[in-house]
């Protein structure tokens, strides 16, 4: 054996320029300042007797006084809870009982149903409302073509209930994602003992099954409920016309259509509602405990012996097929069809009707705009918010910064805060913080800001469960080798981190192209993006254009995930555990 | 060459006192085992002295530099402080060729491309992985993707090198033969290495001081034959190797050794103890099982004192020894011999000298 010769003189290591701390304290600052900072000239905009952009003026109570007197505000509370409620209930039902079956049972079909039925959540939330209303809406397509036709009297989408429905379709990917991951993680062998005791499959289910996924169930309900809370295009769209007000689509017509607009009052409306967003979310971190509130993306070896369904297999299967069709894939024909023809009548055959002139449109004007602004906004976003998300990520669970423990919280805190909440607290921000303020107010990037910070929480949720399984001796490895916090996270622990950073790039993309809500408050003529357009131009009346929008955005969105799925494929090996 | 001086470290998580006034000294050149149990503190300690756990008091130094100093509130930063590690899980980087998970600590200390080809070629030759440079870790046998991870630890000619149970991921034939290789490799090197472990073979094996540990408290610091010849406390007598504990009270003291009273079965028993013990007071003492001596009850034999009679109630033959469960008038034993006896009543025979005062 030979021995060590010291042939070389090997220096001890040298001290970074730039401390570590320093780094970590930046990117601290930078996260809380962007997540929480927007709040507090909401909150001091709420407590001032007129506008920030008038002189003057002093601290009050009035905007709270007045709000709190105002009948139209409660009674938007009262629809606002009970749409909530019933969307949650649908939601969590629905949700659930597809996890059971397709990770549980021998459903026909039900590798194609798990991926089919989180279609929803991916798509832009925003076609898919405008595509319901086309089809199923007052007026819509099939829904005419039921009544006229058929004699057959379709859901009314423009009632409580009706819009609940819609919200809850959107909403049932979180209920299955969530069951779904607890049924994965559950041993299986539970049941397989259950069954073996003499219960038949269903009373394994009542018995077994769903006690166990109580904690998801109530996990999954309070987001859903928050989510719901928040909602606003629904709200808006269908709402509006009725009369039928929610807390979200009030504070915004406040703002916008009121004779005197009155911003003090919408921002101590969006206090409260910020206040009970931030409630339901503290109230989930409770339920959620600290070790589950993580859904582990790395699944368990073996397969599970499945529940037999006998002959509940193919109606079950039918009835899942037919809920998919009438929910996602007819809404999203349904645009397509509108985008091509004049207008879209049961009393004339569609065909007669063709014409590409909505298509034409997007090649001009305002479409025209918002579709490279959402481009641009999407790709510099998307690229921000994932370097930014993953060095936050790197300092909460792999520093030893001191005030490290507050970030997951604050990184996932935007998650149950409605848009509009983040577009005031942003056009607050903008109009306090003088020439970088009004500059980001007149430009797209403005927009792209708050959109990024909305967004935040979905790069995390990616991102965390990745970190988690690069084992934490890896990185102490590279710290006694000699190299620095940053220097072991750029050669060690981010080119294993690759494929994580990989797909949160790929959603960050694909949830800034189809956000909307937080721009309503910042949009201005010349900085339009894809979704306020869509909204303003559907208010105003046309359709045809704006399903071609929708259309754009819907294919844009698919051909985003697909070819991130691809190549995410490819990249997963990297991340493995030594 | 560095000696390790780790001084009163204390480490406490909520109530929990993991390290509970911890000191040792491990000369130059030594390798130091520290032994226990899991979660007796002895990872705590190792990544106390390598940086990843701040003690909350305690001072540890390396060749008279203290690395760490609660009192002074100094602690140097892991990458700072030139120790080599090798972790229980080998921490091999996956995304990095074998010649790049040993260059990346002569690249953090900006090495010329010329001199970092040499150094780590010539470490990769020491651990024998000359040939697999090119392979990437998933490529390797758990064996030497151990290795990897002590070139890695050795290629910058660290001050210590820390072990962090490196072959509990081995099997058991792999195992016996890594430990000869990282020893001759140690004592080659002339390295100061400290070792964990809950293996008592490994840490008799390879070790030139063992530190036994449990409840975050250091039970004993010796040589592994004075760690299982004559151990401490009863804790290190059972955690390290088999033992018979004998309880009985002092009834007397004659040259060197007491004379105890355990029952029935062992009247007058002799043991070799440092200090006259308390007369009337009580007395536990361990005899290793391969100490006893066990022959067939008619042989004529040469001890007189110190024999007990005894039933056999069961043999195990376990290769290169029998082990016989024995009933000496009801007092339990354990005796280990390499000679099978054929009855079921024998003499056994405890040598004073084999006997340790536990408590």
């Amino acid at each position: 054996m030979a021995v060590v010769q010291k042939s070389i003189a090997l220096p001890r290591p040298r001290r970074p320029l730039l401390p570590a701390g320093a780094l970590q304290a930046a990117v601290w600052i930078l996260v809380v300042g962007l997540i929480v900072g927007p709040f507090i000239p909401m909150l001091y905009a709420s407590a001032r007797d007129r506008p920030l952009y008038e002189a003057g003026g002093i601290l009050t109570l009035e905007p709270y006084r007045q709000l709190f007197s105002d009948g139209e505000f409660w009674k938007a509370w009262a629809n606002t809870l009970q749409y909530a409620g019933l969307t949650t209930i649908m939601a969590v039902i629905g949700g659930a009982s597809v996890a059971i079956l397709v990770s549980r049972t021998n459903l026909v079909w039900r590798r194609a149903f798990g991926r089919l039925i989180l279609l929803p959540i991916l798509l832009p939330p925003l076609g898919l409302v405008l595509g319901w209303i086309v089809v199923w809406g007052p007026g819509g397509y099939l829904a005419n073509l039921f009544s006229q036709r058929l004699h057959l009297a379709t859901l009314a989408i423009d009632t409580i209930p009706g819009m609940s429905l819609i919200e809850a379709s959107r909403l049932l990917p979180v209920a299955y994602m969530t069951c779904e991951a607890a049924l994965a993680r559950a041993d299986s062998s539970l049941e397989d003992a259950a069954r073996s005791a003499g219960a038949t499959p269903s009373r394994v289910l009542r018995s077994v099954t769903i006690p166990m996924l109580r904690p998801a169930l109530l996990n999954s309900a309070t987001l859903i409920f928050t989510l719901a809370v928040a909602s606003l295009g629904i709200p808006l769209l269908l709402g509006t016309a009725r009369n039928i007000k929610f807390v979200s689509s009030y504070l915004y017509l406040q703002w916008t259509n009121a004779e005197q607009p009155d911003p003090a009052t919408v921002s101590a409306g969006a206090m409260m509602l910020l206040v009970v967003a931030t409630l339901l979310l503290l109230l989930r971190n409770r339920l959620l405990g600290a070790e589950a509130r993580y859904v582990s993306i790395a699944g368990r070896a073996g397969r599970n012996a499945m529940l037999p369904l006998r002959g509940l297999r193919w109606p079950l299967a039918i009835t899942i097929a037919l809920y998919l069709t009438f929910s996602t894939l007819i809404p999203v024909l349904g645009l397509a069809l509108m985008s091509v023809v004049v207008v879209l009548t049961p009393l004339v055959a569609p065909w007669k009707l063709l014409t590409w002139d909505h298509w034409h449109q997007l090649s001009t004007g305002e479409f025209h705009r918002a579709i490279v602004n959402s481009l641009e906004i999407s790709l510099v976003g998307a690229i921000l918010a994932t370097a930014l998300v993953t060095v936050a990520t790197l300092v909460a669970h792999r520093s030893r910064f001191p005030l490290r423990k507050a970030l997951p919280f604050v990184l996932l805190y935007p998650r149950a805060t409605p848009g509009l909440i983040i577009g005031i607290g942003f056009f607050w921000t903008y109009l306090l913080t003088w020439g970088v303020g009004s500059w980001l107010r007149g430009s797209i990037w403005g927009i792209m800001l708050a959109f990024c910070v909305r967004n935040l929480p979905f790069a995390y949720v990616v991102m965390y469960p990745t970190l988690a399984r690069i084992g934490e001796e890896l990185d102490r490895a590279g710290r006694a080798a000699g190299a620095g916090w940053w220097r072991t996270c750029r050669g060690i622990v981010l080119p294993l981190l690759r494929p994580a950073i990989f797909s949160a790039f790929i959603l960050m993309f694909v949830e800034i192209l189809c956000d909307y809500d937080p721009a309503l408050f910042l949009v201005k003529p010349g900085n339009e993006v894809i979704g306020t357009t869509m909204l303003s131009q559907f208010i105003q009346g046309s359709v045809g254009p704006v399903a071609a929008l929708a259309v754009v955005q819907v294919t844009i969105t698919l051909v985003v995930l697909g070819l991130g799925a691809r190549l995410f494929k490819i990249g997963v090996t990297g991340g493995h555990d030594a | 060459m560095p000696e390790i001086d780790v001084a009163q470290l204390v480490k406490t998580f909520g109530d929990q006192r993991a390290l509970d006034d911890v000191s040792f000294t491990v000369a130059d050149g030594e390798l130091f085992t520290l032994l226990g149990p899991s979660g007796c503190g002895k990872s705590t300690t190792l990544m106390s002295i390598a940086g990843f756990q701040t003690p909350n008091e305690g001072r540890i130094a390396v060749g008279g530099e203290a690395i760490f100093d609660a009192s002074s509130r100094l602690n140097l930063a892991a990458e700072r402080r030139n120790l080599g590690i090798v972790f229980q899980s080998y921490a091999v980087w996956p995304h990095m060729t074998v010649f790049d998970n040993l260059a990346f600590p002569l690249k953090v200390r900006k090495l010329s491309r010329k001199d970092l080809g040499t150094r780590v070629r010539e470490v990769l030759e020491l651990v024998d992985l000359a040939p697999y440079e090119k392979r990437y870790p998933h490529q390797l046998s758990g064996g030497q993707q151990q290795r990897v991870a002590l070139g890695r630890a050795l290629v910058y000619s660290p001050s210590v090198l820390l072990l962090d149970e490196p072959f509990s991921n081995l099997d058991a034939k792999l195992r016996e033969r890594a430990r000869t290789w990282v020893k001759d490799l140690q004592h080659t090197l002339g390295l100061t290495t400290i070792f964990v472990t809950h293996d008592q073979d490994e840490a008799l094996s390879m070790s030139d001081r063992v530190l036994v540990m449990d409840g975050g408290v250091v039970q004993q610091i010796g040589t592994p034959e004075e760690v299982y010849r004559r151990p401490a406390n009863r804790f290190v007598a059972e955690f390290v190797g088999q033992v018979n504990l004998i309880t009985g009270t002092v009834a007397g003291h004659e040259d060197r050794n007491a004379i105890v009273d355990a029952g029935e079965a062992a009247r007058g028993l002799r043991v070799r103890v440092d200090q006259a013990p308390q007369p009337r007071s009580s007395l536990t003492v361990a005899v290793r099982p391969e100490a006893l001596i066990v022959e067939a009850a008619g042989d004529a034999s040469h001890n007189t004192s110190n024999t007990l009679l005894a039933r056999v109630t069961s043999v195990a033959f376990l290769g290169d020894h029998y082990q016989y469960e024995l009933d000496a008038s009801g007092l339990a034993l354990t005796a280990q011999s390499p000679h099978q006896v054929g009855s079921t009543d024998v003499k056994v025979h405890i040598p004073p000298d084999a006997c340790a005062v536990v408590a």
